[in-house]
């Protein structure tokens, strides 16, 4: 029983935990963009494919990859600053803006796939893992990278609840969420607020494409079979609730990984998606409320 | 005073339909089969986007799903014809009541959230079905279903081979065609004005007396036969289907199309997916990056011209008619509750209510609660 819980049960909750990280730095940025805008964001899959490249043709470069960990992601704030202030603003005084900025980023998405097909090829990138090796955890091997990863995922996690919940910063952004009318009465320059959550839900996503690029490979669709399970971590965890996308992202990929061990692996993906669709049928506002209630 | 949408949609429906004999008269003359099989293929796909149509334009319902429906039956269809009777008749009827049932049992999934969730249950609902069916052995998994047999027609005068592609696409314009006009039909009941009604507000259309999910569920299960039934014209074009026909990009695609040809008008799909398809061929000997050209002009529209193609159609009108002095209602739309007034049997209930309640909240949400804030 024990042994079975050591070898077998251990490394599959530690490796759902490595996917868990990373799925919950991008679900982070999908529900701080979504509490604060009302935006669904459906090219933020593409933006983590963008980290992804950027830190691909930055290491050709030369870059070393420590680098790329804070250079991708400043690349990706003015893009994101841009994108809201030139497309979605531009929709956004609409009555449906719910159903026309989804649409709008979905349009995105389809510029962007394309563009990285042209730019970057269809074909898989592998980058070589920065720290190789791989040291015993709880008696079992595991590669040194991925526990790298999941110590800055979740360090990186930590900083973003600090950021909104405990500086000036994430004051102001919160009161912008909570009532968008009333703040911008107080002072609170409202639209560059919006931009710059927007910036930083995106800048978050190529985070996470740079730290999974050396464990998945990149390619053009990379964003698609990511952006679903994210997208089921927001909605079970509850949209624009941080709390929840930490708790949903942990439990979704835990599910995940270790009904794998009972079911054939192609089987728990519609699992997780069954588990999104009774959340959505049964309580359409997740495990926790939004961010207006924290 | 014809109002411009309404004028705009006669213009496009005379268009299509004058589109449609040329094509297949000068196709039939000449021996085509390339022109004739891509315009099929439109009217097939717009007749996925006519159902997209009939839950965003007219019921305000957003399905990122609807390739889940446009692929059930198209594998429904593949499997009657291959399995039971390549007959046209039959297998039309056997999708047609096979999706109300499957569109009546999803129904109450999907209609219990609406706004962005409605959007996100669709799409993971025809996430789930798409993978399962991909796995599945017995539906030929990633590989789909091949060798659907030739389609048979049954007439008076003995049954015919529908092989040829000019044959096919007045089968299928028929049938899109028909598919249209029963939702046209249905836009002229009341329960077509309390699908207006909802879409622009669905407590207010609560506070006189009307339910709202008896009308949704009609229009979600409406929307499903007709996404179905196209589905099962694909096999018949095409000879296979496979699991990509579920995909994501079949259902993004669909709201593309919508978008382009204009939200609201259910013939606008149909002009969307006519450009869309033909736009795609023609790209297509080029490069095979159409998708990032598609993508561009998809969030043009989207930011310049939301109501899309028949929306600058009916602009274009109104325009005129001012110009004109006509002092007629200009953009008017028949959406907001003056759809309501506009039907007698709504506005007789409607009077009735107002000479029993008391309630000063009648018309609902009319004093927005954040008014005191905006004064500053």
């Amino acid at each position: 029983m024990l042994e079975s819980l050591q070898y077998i049960y251990a490394p599959q909750m530690l490796n759902g935990l490595s996917i868990g990280v990373a799925v919950i730095l991008m679900a982070l940025g999908l529900t701080i963009i979504f509490g604060l805008l009302d935006v669904i964001n459906m090219s933020h899959g593409e933006f983590y494919a963008a980290g992804a490249f950027f830190s691909v043709s930055l290491m050709a470069m030369g870059v070393s990859f420590w680098l790329c960990l804070v250079l991708v992601p400043l690349l990706l704030l003015p893009i994101g600053f841009a994108m809201e202030r030139l497309l979605i603003q531009k929709v956004f005084h609409y009555k449906d803006r719910h159903i026309l900025t989804l649409l709008l980023t979905f349009g995105v998405a389809m510029v962007l796939e394309d563009s990285y097909k042209i730019i970057w090829g269809s074909n898989p990138i592998k980058p070589p893992a920065p720290i190789s090796g791989a040291s015993e955890l709880l008696g079992v091997m595991f590669p040194n990278y991925r526990l790298f990863v999941m110590a800055f995922g979740a360090l990186l996690i930590f900083a973003v609840w600090l950021l909104i919940y405990k500086t000036q910063i994430g004051a102001i952004v919160r009161a912008a969420a909570f009532d968008k009318e009333m703040s911008s009465s107080l002072g609170i320059p409202v639209m560059l607020v919006y931009a710059l959550t927007f910036a930083l839900g995106v800048a978050l996503a190529g985070l996470a494409g740079v730290l999974l690029a050396p464990i998945y490979s990149v390619f053009p669709t990379m964003g698609h079979d990511f952006i679903l399970l994210a997208f089921s971590v927001v909605i079970v965890g509850g949209l624009g609730s941080i709390k929840g996308a930490v708790v949903a992202g942990i439990l979704l990929t835990q599910l995940q990984s270790i009904s794998s061990l009972y079911i054939s692996p192609v089987w728990s993906d519609p699992l997780v998606f069954t588990v999104m669709v009774l959340v959505l049928m049964f309580k359409p506002t997740g495990l926790y409320g939004g961010m207006k209630n924290g | 005073m014809v109002n411009p949408q309404a004028k705009a949609i006669r213009l496009i429906e005379y268009f299509l339909f004058g589109s449609a004999v040329i094509l297949f008269l000068t196709g039939t003359l000449l021996g085509d089969t390339f022109y004739l099989r891509l315009g099929t293929e439109a009217l097939i796909f717009g007749g996925l986007a006519m159902s997209v149509d009939l839950l965003l334009g007219i019921v305000g319902l957003l399905s990122l799903g609807q390739a889940l429906y446009f692929g059930f039956g198209a594998y429904l269809s593949a499997l009657i014809l291959k399995e039971i009777s390549p007959s046209f008749a039959l297998t039309i009827v056997l999708v047609t009541l096979a999706s109300a049932l499957l569109g009546w049992v999803v129904s109450f999934i999907a209609l219990r959230s609406k706004g962005v969730y409605f959007a996100l249950i669709t799409f993971g609902l025809a996430q789930v079905v798409a993978k399962v069916v991909y796995n599945t052995s017995s539906l030929g998994a990633s590989d789909g279903m091949m060798g659907v047999p030739i389609l048979k027609i049954w007439t008076p005068l003995g049954s015919i081979d529908a092989d040829h592609p000019g044959t096919f696409f007045i089968i299928s314009l028929l049938t899109i065609g028909s598919l249209y006009a029963v939702l046209r039909y249905f836009l002229t009941t009341p329960m077509g004005s309390c699908w207006h009604a909802i879409q622009s507000n669905e407590n207010r259309l609560a506070y006189i007396g009307f339910k709202s999910k008896g009308p949704k569920q009609v229009a979600f299960v409406l929307a499903t036969v007709v996404a179905a039934v196209s589905g099962a014209l694909y096999p018949m074009l095409r000879g296979f289907v496979s699991p990509e026909l579920m995909f994501f990009s079949v259902s993004g695609t669909a709201v593309v199309t919508v978008v382009l040809g204009g939200v609201g008008t259910l013939i606008g799909p149909i002009l969307g997916s006519v450009l869309l398809v033909s736009f795609k061929s023609i790209i297509g000997t080029w490069t095979p990056h159409h998708h990032i050209v598609i993508g561009l002009i998809f969030v043009v529209i989207v930011i310049s011209a939301p109501k899309g193609l028949a929306g600058l159609i009916a602009k274009h009108y109104s325009k005129r008619q001012s110009h004109r002095g006509d002092k007629s209602w200009a953009y008017f739309r028949p959406s907001s509750c003056v759809s309501i007034l506009a039907d007698s049997q709504l506005l007789k209930m409607l009077a009735l209510r107002l000479k029993t309640s008391e309630s000063p909240q009648l018309l609902g949400q009319m004093v927005p609660a954040k008014v005191p804030y905006l004064i500053y």
